[in-house]
């Protein structure tokens, strides 16, 4: 186990420099330059001065090389947009993103796996034949779309629903009583429903296709056959089978919201990762694109690595494939 | 024996009703004629509060309530001579000579930290403002000023280099007096990332209360500001994606205000709305399509099309801007007479301009030698299309919608356009470095054309805002005259109109439009007196009687 885990952080911590690498040159290699974006941009000689100060009059190998140097200290450097450390930028970011990624995947999974078992347990009736053509219509929408619909009923007509941001800024400029976490989880159902909802879809035909398969095999026959009550046999049995295919969807999942998250956190104001790399990307603001791209990965990698450890989890067999597999490895 | 299993749809129901009522208000306790609350929605965020360091008018807006000028343009715009100035941090300014102007300050005026203003805090603003090392984009506004220093410490005095009409204007109207006590100690080369540009001490009527990067800046009224205090208790901006995002938390009731309304299907909306009012006022944009007078790539040579006078006035003649402009803005923009913003007093509709006359613009390209020989619907000559490329940004809709339009126009009058739309980084790279055919580009202007117009229509501009390289010798005297040597506003007045027309004649662009800004602020509050040139300029006066303030207005925190 030791050595798999330490074979899948070396190969983690490749893929992230391989991501900071490629971006690195992607974005400094796009054309346009950081000096304005406005219909005033900056004069040439406060553009040149700003340039100057950022190293990017430097040739593109040695502003690599002194952002690998730096990168190792741990600093990212410092915004040009923004006039401060992206790592204090990416501070303000990241708990929006993952905050709203959570209560996504939570959406995800508890009306995934739940529509996807009540299809299995009705299948190729009404109720089944219903929730798959509704999943599927949803699963067909683009995802911000999704959201300006929800958007437009819930919050502009309804008025159900805030409009955006990710608190009431009067009443709760921080999150400091119960009445003011309450007011943020107002403020991120919509965006966590929208993003939720369109993974959910494709989680519930999953799932339910996963338990099918598995309510077909001997060891369920055989729960049945000892008279146990038909939830314990599906919920019990048949499930704990049927989660493999859904824990190979965890870890693909987040790659999913964290690119969801940058429309959605458009759409709803939401002050996230998404939000800022976009701005960024726009900006030619690299040191906030490169340190954006570096901690997205991190968190997929992390998400994947997870992914795999619920696998052991759920799966006795893998594990023990694992352990042997380490065995063989460190002989 | 089975646990009895706790029943969870009420669970859920509960939580439900509670996250739904979460909107419900706190204990309210203020009452009385100052404690309105104001949100802003806003479709950018400051980069950083530090006025010399920062370009977005954003930033502008939210600077405006924490610092204050020497005095400040009057409802009338008229950026000539002082009359038309009113007095900020300065109570009164006598001209001592004809360069040398002195400003006393008002000795009621603290910093929020208690502080007096002094005059060593104008000096040292204008030393910080021309300094290098801070690379304050405004540094060329100040060129014309040699020298400013103290006289006593509430006199300060302003030497010009030489008399010109606007001299005033360029001593008050950009200069935010900053705290020489709080900054002195900064290396001035860090000021964009200086700590106090995220928590600024002011000495205007708002104090800085709170900035959560890319949700909101809260600032909150001085009770004590010396001109009277503000009645809004408390204005907080909450950040959006973009302004169409900002409308959006307007119309849903998550803001009391935003500064334009972008388009006027957004403007029937915020009409339908019987909560909000509409405040139209004169936009600093004009748009327009700029035709390179050079080969892209090669300054030294004209280009191939545009080069020809001909050409380019054909292909205004060819545009029915009025058309055009009823499709993209309906009732809320002008056609401008010239390169003119309806901000700028010269604004003038009588200026000549050439007509929309497809008649003779057809005539005049054929009489150039572009005639459609082959039959394909396009003209040629000399065996090439008569074609080019238009650069456009892919952020702005509405210039999208006028390069759609646009193409079609041409297409019928013979002449093939194919649009580069590029962001908008990209597209200032293209355009600062002449890489283009024709471009759609819009200026936001100053108050004032001294500033802006040889910028962009005069060699002074080359490399920087004059993307056309359009130049005449006619034309820069003119301007010259206009800006430097004109006695009186009504001298000024005429050379511009004369530089403008000669320009039109020259047809360096299409003039497309000139924008009028609506801008929506929820009815509540009174009071809302709108200046263009900043639309936050007056908030100090908005207000919220008593009677109509909501428990919103009133909650303590």
């Amino acid at each position: 186990m030791a050595a798999w885990l330490v074979r899948r952080l070396v190969a983690s911590i490749a893929i992230v420099f391989a991501v900071v690498t490629i971006t690195f040159f992607v974005v400094h290699l796009a054309h346009g330059t950081p000096c304005g974006f406005d219909d005033r941009p900056l004069p040439p000689e406060v553009c040149k001065q700003l340039c100057r100060r950022f190293g990017c009059d430097q040739p593109l190998l040695v502003q690599y090389g002194k952002y690998l140097a730096a990168l190792v200290h741990g600093d990212l450097g410092e915004s040009i947009g923004l006039h401060r450390p992206v790592a204090d930028a990416l501070r303000d970011a990241i708990p929006n993103t993952f905050i709203l990624a959570l209560a996504a995947l939570l959406v995800d999974f508890a009306l995934g796996l739940a529509l996807g078992i009540y299809q299995a347990v009705r299948a190729g009736r009404f109720g089944d034949v219903a929730v798959g053509n509704v999943a599927l219509l949803i699963n067909s929408m683009p995802v911000f779309w999704l959201g300006l619909v929800l958007l437009l009923v819930f919050a502009q007509w309804l008025r159900w629903f805030p409009a955006g941001g990710v608190t009431n800024p009067i009443l709760c400029p921080r999150i400091d009583s119960p009445h003011c976490l309450l007011d943020f989880l107002w403020h991120l159902t919509l965006p966590a429903l929208t993003l939720g909802l369109v993974a959910a879809a494709s989680t519930a035909r999953y799932q339910r296709a996963a338990l099918l398969e598995v309510v077909r095999q001997d060891f369920v026959r055989t729960a049945r056959a000892k008279g146990l009550p038909e939830r314990r046999v599906l919920l019990v049995h048949a499930l704990r089978n049927a989660l493999l295919p859904i824990i190979t969807l965890f870890g693909l999942a987040f790659p999913f919201l964290f690119t969801g998250a940058v429309l959605i956190e458009t759409v709803f104001a939401w002050p996230g990762m998404g939000r800022l790399a976009v701005n960024a990307i726009f900006q030619r603001d690299y040191p906030v694109v490169t340190g954006a791209a570096l901690l997205t990965s991190v968190m997929v990698v992390l998400g994947n690595l997870i992914a795999d450890g619920l696998y052991a989890v759920a799966d006795p067999r893998i594990r023990v494939r694992g352990e042997a597999g380490g065995r063989e490895g460190s002989a | 024996m089975p646990t009895p299993r706790r029943p969870v749809g009420p669970t859920l129901a509960a939580l439900a009703g509670c996250i739904l009522a979460a909107g419900c208000e706190r204990p309210v306790g203020c009452t009385g004629g100052y404690c309105g609350t104001m949100v802003i929605a806003s479709g950018g965020e400051p980069d950083i509060l530090l006025p010399p360091v920062s370009e977005f008018a954003i930033t502008r807006d939210v600077t405006d309530q924490l610092f204050l000028k020497l005095a400040d343009l009057g409802p009338s715009g008229n950026t000539i001579g002082d009359e038309d100035f009113q007095p900020q941090l300065a109570e009164r300014w006598e001209w001592d000579a004809p360069t040398t102007l002195v400003f006393h300050l008002d000795p009621r005026a603290r910093w929020q930290d208690g502080q007096p203003v002094t005059a060593a805090d104008v000096a040292f603003t204008y030393d910080a403002y021309t300094d290098s090392l801070v690379n304050s984009s405004f540094r060329s506004s100040l060129r014309q000023i040699a020298a400013v220093t103290t006289r006593d410490s509430l006199t300060v005095v302003f030497r010009f280099r030489q008399r010109y009409p606007e001299m005033f204007y360029d001593a008050v109207y950009h200069l935010r007096i900053l705290p020489a006590h709080l900054l002195r100690e900064v290396p001035r080369d860090q000021w964009r990332s200086a700590a106090f540009g995220r928590a600024p001490v002011g000495d205007g009527p708002y104090r800085f209360i709170a900035w959560k990067a890319g949700e909101s800046i809260e600032l909150g009224a001085d009770s004590t500001f010396f001109l009277g205090r503000p009645h809004l208790r408390r204005v907080i901006w909450r950040f959006t994606p973009d302004q169409q995002v900002a409308v959006t938390q307007l119309i849903a009731g998550d803001a009391d205000a935003v500064e334009v309304l972008v388009s006027p299907d957004n403007v029937q909306r915020a009409r339908a709305d019987s909560q909000l009012a509409t405040y139209p006022y004169k936009g600093s944009a004009y748009g327009y399509v700029g035709f390179n007078l050079a080969t892209p790539g090669d300054t030294t040579r004209p280009h191939p099309l545009f080069g020809d006078r001909d050409v380019r006035r054909a292909l205004v003649m060819a545009t029915d801007r009025e058309r055009l402009l009823r499709n993209v803005f309906g009732e809320f923009a002008k056609v401008p007479p010239g390169p003119l913003s309806q901000l700028w007093w010269i604004w003038d509709p009588e200026i000549r301009e050439l007509p929309y006359d497809s008649g003779q613009a057809a005539r005049l390209l054929t009489r150039t030698g572009w005639i459609d020989t082959d039959g394909d619907g396009i003209r040629d000559h000399e065996g090439r299309p008569l074609a080019f490329r238009l650069l456009l940004p892919t952020t702005s809709a509405i210039r999208r919608q006028y390069a759609r339009l646009l193409q079609e126009q041409f297409r019928v009058a013979g002449v093939d356009v194919q649009l580069d739309e590029v962001d908008f980084s990209l597209y200032n790279e293209r355009a600062r470095a002449g890489r283009f055919d024709a471009l759609l580009n819009v200026w936001n202007t100053d108050p004032t054309p001294s500033s802006g117009f040889p910028q962009t229509w005069t060699p002074a501009g080359f490399g920087r805002s004059n993307y056309g390289r359009y130049d005449n010798a006619e034309v820069d005297r003119l301007v010259d005259r206009a800006v430097a040597s004109a006695a009186n506003r009504d001298q000024a007045r005429a050379a511009w109109r004369a530089a403008i027309e000669t320009l039109n004649r020259d047809a360096p662009g299409i003039f497309l439009f000139a924008t009028a800004n609506v801008a929506a602020v929820h009815k509540r509050i009174a009071d809302v007196t709108i200046r263009p040139d900043s639309w936050l300029a007056l908030l100090r006066t908005w207000r919220i009687p008593a009677d109509r303030l909501t428990d919103r207005d009133r909650v303590e925190r």
